[in-house]
């Protein structure tokens, strides 16, 4: 591998559903291209329906593309591939943290139980899967306590800590986090983006980060790629992407934003502005 | 036999465990009674007052009474001493064909829900040839291929109940299926395989016990009708249909003891089973 070698290349991926007799075919994800540079984070934005989570959902394999090739490391992410070595070799390359952190956790499992079956599974012995599993509940600020709990019994917040705990388990060069905030409050949020940086700083983890808030991707992630109707319609770092938006689309996500100078008679505008150009 | 419709019975029992409230003198004194069938059934040599087998033709028909508790049947033995005796084999006959019924219902459905496509379409026609089959019907043709007694009977309707479990997991599968944790656990490089034994069906067992506490009181019943028909046990075993089956002749003699005993034991144990076992069903799946 080279160092320059992105941590996950997307060209040309497409998705498009069947939606019966004589319909036609909703194209959910359309011709979409990006790279991430190792350590690198990179938001997806866009409304719902958009196809974000399509496109997460391609990105781990539980979704096949129609079109496009997924490369990670360089190296292409089959289509099928058979056998215990590939799936876990898939498993180390990508991980997902699931949109509803309560029901993607196994509710017979306590938090400990449940990192411990993933550390396993990738060749660890019992003490090396007992020990690790502290410490990765350490690195998303679960305690003792917490570890003996199962989902039910933890509040959101730290069920998407053992989400996200469960992901890096398997030790994946790139994390996925679909709307991984998005069911949580302000500050429970502003806490899970903070361990999501440090997390990317301490293991060099290359994130992908989808969510519809404009404002939670500025602050986590170097680039956005935004989203609308399955095409990416821009693409850029997000500070120049979130200050000058060139697509009118952008714009209007932007522009919606709340902020310093945040002109409420503004988005009303530029939503008018951007549905009027839509329309040709 | 009344293989062919569980779910209404199931339904219907849910219903009226849910009107009668939490708790109850009801449920207590099915449970204590279960519990005491069970422990008796174990220690049968020990709990009955006389061998259930010795015949004594100066005493045939005597009606309850000191030496006879429940009376005797046509052949003077003890009727108490053949239902304590006809417990074992009458529980024990749908324990063991709920178990291969769920072996192999509970592989099919998962199978069926996990694969879905033709592995999917396939099990669902064989379920339906299955269950459109009359259940007697089926069981009958097995016995008339492969012998009466016990052990066929058992595998028989071990086979009938097949696809009623097999329609119900596949049911209850493809819901679990479609929750998120079975793909993370995909996603983290779990085979499908060790998905469904490890994660899939123990998640789904909560559901699956409630569903068979509720078979077993068909299950008791359909292996007494067999029996009953001169299909299941045979002389001189008292399980409790073949028991019914000898009462008759009492019966038409006016003596209602030989057969009323046996009828009763089958009647309430099925319903106290039923009783607990919705409740135990509702606790299980509400802890879910
Ligand atoms: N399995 C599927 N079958 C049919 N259509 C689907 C399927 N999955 C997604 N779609 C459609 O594809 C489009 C994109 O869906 P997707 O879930 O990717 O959107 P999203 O951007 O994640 O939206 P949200 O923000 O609401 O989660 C939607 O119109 C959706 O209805
Ligand atoms: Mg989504």
């Amino acid at each position: 591998m080279t160092p320059k070698e992105p941590a996950l290349s997307v060209s040309g991926l497409r998705r498009a559903f069947p939606m019966g007799r004589g319909l036609p075919e909703l194209v959910a994800v359309d011709d979409v291209s990006f790279e991430l540079a190792p350590g690198g984070s990179l938001g997806v934005v866009g409304e719902s329906g958009s196809g974000k989570s399509t496109v997460a959902r391609m990105l781990v394999g539980l979704e096949r593309a129609d079109a496009g090739e997924i490369r990670v490391a360089g190296r292409a992410r089959g289509v099928r591939e058979r056998g215990r070595a590939a799936r876990l070799r898939r498993a180390r390359e990508v991980q997902l943290v699931f949109q509803n952190p309560l029901e993607s956790l196994d509710r017979r499992l306590t938090a400990a139980q449940c990192l411990c079956h993933v550390l396993r599974l990738h060749g660890a012995d019992r003490a090396g899967a007992d020990r690790r599993a502290l410490e990765l509940l350490e690195q998303v600020g679960l305690g003792a306590r917490e570890a003996e709990a199962r989902p039910h019994r933890l509040s959101g917040g730290q069920r998407q800590r053992l989400a996200i705990a469960r992901a890096l388990a398997a030790d994946p060069s790139v994390l996925v986090l679909d709307e991984a905030v998005s069911a949580l409050d302000v500050s429970v949020q502003a806490q899970i983006l903070r361990l999501l940086s440090r997390i990317r700083e301490e293991s060099g983890v290359s994130l992908v980060f989808v969510s519809h808030d404009l404002a939670v991707v500025g602050q986590v992630t170097d680039e956005v790629l935004v989203m609308y109707r399955g095409r990416a319609v821009e693409h850029g770092p997000t500070r120049r992407v979130l200050r000058e938006p060139e697509h009118p689309y952008t714009r209007m996500l932007a522009s919606s934003v709340p902020g310093p100078g945040w002109d409420p008679a503004e988005v009303v505008r530029l939503r008018a502005e951007f549905a009027a150009a839509s329309e040709v | 036999m009344t293989a062919q419709t569980p779910t209404s019975a199931v339904t219907a029992n849910t219903t009226r465990a849910g009107a009668r409230g939490s708790g109850g003198v009801v449920l207590w004194t099915s449970a204590g009674f279960l519990v005491t069938v069970v422990l008796a059934a174990v220690f049968a040599p020990l709990v009955a007052p006389a061998d259930p087998n010795a015949i004594d033709f100066g005493d045939i028909w005597a009606p309850p009474g000191a030496d006879h508790w429940l009376g005797t049947d046509q052949m003077g033995r003890d009727l108490l001493s053949r239902v304590v005796h006809g417990a074992r084999e009458s529980l024990l006959g749908p324990l063991l064909l709920l178990l291969l019924a769920s072996v192999l219902g509970v592989a099919m459905g998962t199978l069926a829900a996990w694969r879905r496509g033709w592995v999917d379409v396939l099990l669902a026609r064989v379920t339906d040839v299955m269950y459109a089959f009359p259940g007697l019907l089926f069981v009958v043709l097995v016995i008339a291929v492969f012998g009466s007694g016990m052990t066929t009977a058992v595998v028989a309707l071990g086979l009938a109940f097949t696809p009623i479990i097999a329609k119900f997991t596949r049911s209850v599968a493809l819901a679990e299926c479609a929750k998120p944790y079975i793909d993370a656990y995909r996603v983290q490089g779990v085979s499908g395989l060790v998905i469904c034994l490890r994660y899939l069906i123990p998640n789904m067992a909560p559901a699956l016990l409630g569903y068979l506490v509720v078979l077993f009181g068909e299950g008791l019943m359909s292996l007494a009708t067999l029996s009953f028909l001169g299909f299941g046990a045979q002389p001189p075993s008292s399980e409790w249909g073949l028991m019914v089956q000898e009462g008759q002749s009492a019966l038409i003699q006016g003596v209602l003891w030989p057969a009323l005993v046996p009828g009763a034991a089958i009647a309430l144990v099925v319903v106290a089973f039923n009783i607990v076992g919705v409740r135990v069903a509702d606790r299980l799946n509400s802890r879910r």
